[in-house]
């Protein structure tokens, strides 16, 4: 268990381990990949959103992730020579920088900062909310020539957020037709009882991490909801599934019991609680942290850390009894693919449900299905609703858009403005 | 015994000039001080001080607290303490024309819109993005390419009966589009005084992002520009109120602030340099 010294004030590290365990379980994640498949073991691409992972893991497939290799690469300092490569076969500065990268790690020859990465079996193409992930996943195919399986994934359409039930079945008939294709790229026939048991295992995992989210409610909140989130999400993302993803939650989730009981947080106080939307900067990660981590200001909630899965709008639940059908509605709940007004909606809901002080929006440059609208969640945010809102803009991967001064003026600015309301 | 110090500096650190604010005891302004910022922000601030205690007569110990604002806020070695030049040009505006609650601050590099309470207490606030486009910088660029002085392309440009349209609002490519425009027979006070409504549509779309409530105060160092005052008038359908001092704000409302904290300061907060 975690100490405290004799004077009772606590070690902030003690009280870390599950990071410490998140990198080693990413890093695990990436060496078996990275590895020289001899057993014959397949490897499958797909995004973060809308990934029916439980369904790969079904056929033995490994699931792989060019959107997180991207960001761990940036994360390593490593996107600039990938980003010039990809400029170089003759992609805009304005095309996203993950699909530059990705595309440019592809090409023959390219090595990154994390080492060579895998080549796919199978492309399984779940686009919700983003168009140029279909031309990525067809570069792709091109590049590697392995087949790209597509699955339809219809928009959040109705403002109240509810889903017609065609649309459900639409989706879940799309992966059972793709089981014969699945079977043909992993060699394994399809065992549904396995299915079942993924599914039980996967639901386990997503309780236990909406549980540590809810963390966020508690004052002062434990855990960073936003910069420590988004190291806490990778297990739901790369692995989840798995036994090793449910043990992980539950050691976070009394990690982060465990913090609370004793006081002790990311930041020696907690002075600001903040709603989070938008992707990180993940180049000059720690240096965008410390813009609000010198004011003593926690993230209490963030939207990005769900686009691994909306699982605390309780907008899905996965059941092993229902597996096509439950995913379906887990995939159709892409977060980037539920329509302006709901995302809205959901950080004014985070505000009164964290009580926060103030919404920072951190729009990024070469994502449009994220950063689109955000300029009108702003708006509707700090006039109709008199919630204090920052918007700020950088890029995810590409450090040339990322200008300090331009951010550090506009965030202490927005700390003067939120102390003035505390005093008043 | 020594007399206890009565006066307040502000400076503001700028990323084309660096300008110095003094009030005394009151809070009442005493002087301004300007001067470019050129590549040494921490000469030009020490410069500019300088300058601000000399035409006042006074002396450093004269001075009781000093806060630094713009972006070379954290390069002011004598100050005590930062504020934003957001916080900064809203105090100043609001001390300068109380009823204001819009402001508009045009600089350099930079166009914000503020909107204030009525304590001239920042309530929201949106900035240009990262981009220069449509700040102070594009008409710059006019100039520097007509061999013209900032305050000459202002004044041209009122002069101009037909204006023409400039969809580009690039400070980079400013003196091409300038030159492109005088090459296709357009008179030049019509090309400037369409670059001066190009920034104010571009200016004006990050004031309605605030909400636009009059009184709406003009500051920043193209607050002096006629041209600019004009256009903005004409297309907003207010008065914006502007005069001399307004460049000033933000280093007006430093000094006000330091004025404030002074009384609040810890003792253990002195001089770091």
């Amino acid at each position: 268990m975690a100490a405290v010294t004799a004077t009772g004030a606590a070690n902030f590290d003690d009280f870390d381990r599950s990071k410490r365990l998140q990198g080693e379980i990413t890093k695990r994640y990436f060496q078996s990949l990275m590895a020289p498949r001899s057993n014959g073991q397949k490897i499958g691409y797909g995004f973060v959103m809308a990934n029916p992972i439980e369904f790969f893991q079904a056929f033995d497939i490994i699931p792989f992730y060019p959107e997180i290799t991207s960001l761990n690469i940036s994360y390593r300092g490593g996107s600039p020579p990938l980003i010039a490569l990809a400029e170089e076969a003759g992609y805009s500065t304005d095309a996203c920088g993950y699909v530059k990268m990705g595309v440019a790690a592809a090409m023959d020859g390219t090595s990154t900062a994390i080492g060579k990465l895998p080549r796919p079996d199978v492309l399984l193409l779940t686009y919700s909310g983003c168009q140029i992930y279909i031309h990525w996943w067809e570069q792709l195919h091109y590049q590697t020539g392995a087949p790209i399986l597509t699955i339809d994934v219809p928009y959040v359409r109705e403002y109240d957020g509810h889903v017609e039930p065609h649309d459900v079945r639409y989706v879940a008939s799309q992966l059972e037709e793709a089981i014969p294709l699945m079977e043909g790229a992993s060699g394994k026939r399809f065992d549904e009882n396995r299915f079942r048991e993924i599914m039980r295992l996967s639901a386990e995992a997503w309780d236990l991490w909406g549980q540590v989210i809810e963390m966020g409610k508690l004052r002062p909140s434990p855990m960073d909801a936003y910069f420590e989130a988004i190291y806490y999400m990778a297990p739901i993302t790369i692995i989840r599934g798995t036994q090793e993803a449910v043990d992980f939650y539950r050691f976070l989730l009394e990690e982060l019991k465990e913090r609370a009981s004793h006081g002790v947080g990311p930041t020696p106080r907690e002075d600001y609680r903040l709603v989070f939307e938008g992707v990180p900067n993940y180049p000059f990660f720690k240096k965008f942290w410390n813009l609000f981590r010198g004011y003593n200001a926690r993230g209490v909630a963030a939207t990005y850390p769900k686009v691994a899965g909306m699982i605390d709008t309780r907008s899905f639940r996965l059941n092993p009894d229902k597996p096509f059908e439950s995913l379906a509605e887990y995939m159709i709940h892409a977060y980037c693919n539920w329509n302006m007004p709901m995302r809205t909606r959901l950080l004014e809901q985070y505000v009164k449900d964290y009580q926060a002080d103030g919404v920072v929006i951190h729009s990024i440059k070469s994502c449009r299905s994220f950063s689109m609208g955000e300029g009108d969640m702003r708006e509707h945010l700090a006039i109709d609703l008199d919630i204090p809102t920052l918007l700020i803009e950088s890029d995810h991967v590409d450090p040339r858009y990322y200008s300090e001064a331009q951010l550090r003026n506009r965030v202490d600015a927005f700390f003067e403005t939120l102390a003035l309301r505390k005093r008043s | 015994m020594q007399a206890s110090p009565s006066y307040y500096a502000g400076i503001d650190a700028g990323s084309t000039y660096t300008k110095g604010a003094l009030v005394d005891d009151r809070g009442r302004l005493v002087d301004t001080a300007l001067d470019m910022t050129g590549i040494n922000i921490v000469t030009a601030t020490k410069k500019v001080y300088g300058l601000l205690l000399q035409k006042c007569g006074l002396r450093e110990s004269d001075v009781g607290y000093v806060v630094g604002t713009g972006y070379g806020r954290y390069r002011i070695t004598f100050g005590n303490s930062q504020v934003t030049e957001i916080g900064c040009h809203a105090r100043g505006a609001h001390h300068l024309f109380p009823t204001t609650r819009t402001v508009l601050d045009m600089g350099g590099q930079d166009t914000k819109a503020i909107r204030i309470n009525a304590h001239g207490e920042v309530v929201d606030f949106s900035m240009n993005d990262k981009c220069a486009a449509g700040t102070g910088r594009f008409i710059e660029g006019s100039a520097r390419v007509l061999g013209l002085s900032l305050k000459d392309v202002g004044e041209l440009s009122l002069n101009s009966n037909n204006p023409i349209k400039i969809s580009s609002t690039c400070a980079v490519f400013a003196e091409t589009e300038t030159q492109e425009q005088l090459a296709w027979g357009n008179k030049l006070e019509d090309v400037l005084y369409g670059i001066h409504s190009s920034i104010a549509t571009r200016a004006i779309g990050l004031l309605r992002r605030v909400g636009i409530e009059p009184e709406i105060t003009f500051t920043g160092g193209v607050s002096q520009n006629p041209g600019m005052i004009r256009s903005l008038e004409e297309q907003l359908g207010h008065h914006l109120n502007h005069d001399s001092k307004t460049m000033f704000c933000g280093a007006l409302g430093a000094a006000l602030f330091a004025r404030e904290k002074a009384t609040n300061a810890p003792e253990t907060e002195g001089r770091a340099a």
